[in-house]
């Protein structure tokens, strides 16, 4: 199964979110501010990002631009995980290339990786 | 300074209030919505036995609490959504828009919700190029989203949502139609009323706060528009909504 890298400042989210997907089988490395993402982007084989956008240091959007500029994660699926869910936030993650845009309080941890596990396929 | 001019200062200092209430509105909504999701997924994994085996007493009392934490996550959404929409006429921005660049964009949106649920969303483009409406684009996207939500929430599981367009005279016609529940002749009089839910509503998904198609209807209205519903033979109901092509 993928290496997937999980950006969240919610240190509590953050555990849940890396508790269910080791539990089916993913290797999770994690970030919790803007910086920390930056240095774990570099990490090899990363097959799934899963990007809070409310950083604390710099926003998501910034982040997600400069995964998309890496040769070695321009094709990765980034899956914008947040709370806020204004339309200017969806489109302007689409516009930077996010792979799709899910609410977290919409979905379960299962819903999460049944949708991880779609996009796999 | 002449009167006109103080008026103007005033109204601008009042639209800066309304503005500041609304981010306060919008950051709480956000961290509200971070507290609810991690109860969420902790009532989820109680209820799945992740953190171990409950006995049937306290599993149903995990069960309630996930749904009372849904109910409050549906009033932050439409509180989000309110936020929005309950706000006065000055706030609308009017501008000529493409309405299927809008509806393509909410249907992104949804994307996570229709695999969850095993629905189909389909887009029924219209062969013809759609004049430009003049129109607010993030409340016509609430238009979509309302009317989209409601026909995944009451579709049944491998059901479809069909959304399409057409052009009548001088006005653009978008219609959403579902193969869910239907609305009773009992509810047909009531179902934009504020606060309205409809029993076989609430017995297909009890968590809801009966705003979204009194929203809608408003927003709509706003728009110079109309909004009317007919169900179809054999189960479910199609949303009709016209806007006036300027």
């Amino acid at each position: 199964m993928k290496k997937v890298l999980i950006i969240e400042d919610d240190g509590f989210l953050q555990g849940l979110e890396a508790g269910k997907l080791e539990k089916v089988g993913y290797q999770v490395i994690t970030a919790s501010s803007g910086q920390q993402a930056m240095k774990q982007i570099h990490e090899p084989e990363i097959g799934i990002i899963l990007l809070d956008l409310m950083l604390p240091d710099f926003d998501g959007f910034e982040l997600l631009q400069n995964i998309r500029k890496m040769e070695t994660l321009k094709n990765v699926p980034v899956i914008v995980f947040s709370n806020l869910s204004e339309e200017k936030d969806v489109k302007r993650s689409k516009e930077l290339g996010a792979t799709d845009f899910l609410v977290k309080s919409n979905f379960t941890l299962e819903e999460l990786v049944e949708h991880i596990k779609n996009i796999e396929k | 300074m002449d009167e006109l001019e103080k008026l103007k200062i005033e109204n601008e200092k009042l639209r800066k209030i309304s503005e500041n209430k609304s981010d306060v509105i919008s950051i709480t909504a956000h961290q509200l919505r971070t507290s609810l999701s991690a109860l969420k997924w902790i009532f989820k994994m109680f209820i799945d036995g992740d953190v171990g085996k409950l006995s049937n007493e306290q599993s149903e009392l995990a069960k309630k609490g996930f749904d009372s934490n849904e109910r409050m996550l549906t009033l932050v959404n439409d509180l989000l959504t309110m936020n929005h929409t309950d706000e006065v006429e000055i706030h609308y921005e009017f501008k000529k828009m493409d309405i299927l660049e809008i509806a393509e964009q909410t249907i992104f949106d949804f994307s996570g919700e229709t695999n969850k649920k095993g629905i189909e969303l389909i887009f029924l483009k219209p062969e013809a190029p759609l004049p430009l409406v003049s129109c607010d684009r993030e409340m016509i996207r609430v238009v979509f989203q309302n009317l989209i939500e409601n026909g995944i929430k009451y579709s049944h599981p491998g059901g479809k949502v069909f959304l399409s367009f057409s052009q009548k005279e001088k006005e653009l016609q978008i219609s959403v139609h579902d193969s869910g529940i239907g609305i009773t002749n009992e509810d047909k009089e009531s179902i934009f009323q504020k606060f309205y839910r409809a029993p076989n509503a609430i017995q297909k998904d009890n968590v809801g706060s009966g705003l979204g198609l009194f929203t809608t209807k408003n927003i709509v209205e706003k728009h110079g528009g109309k909004i009317w519903f007919e169900n179809v033979d054999g189960g479910g109901t199609t949303f009709f909504v016209t806007l006036p092509i300027t």
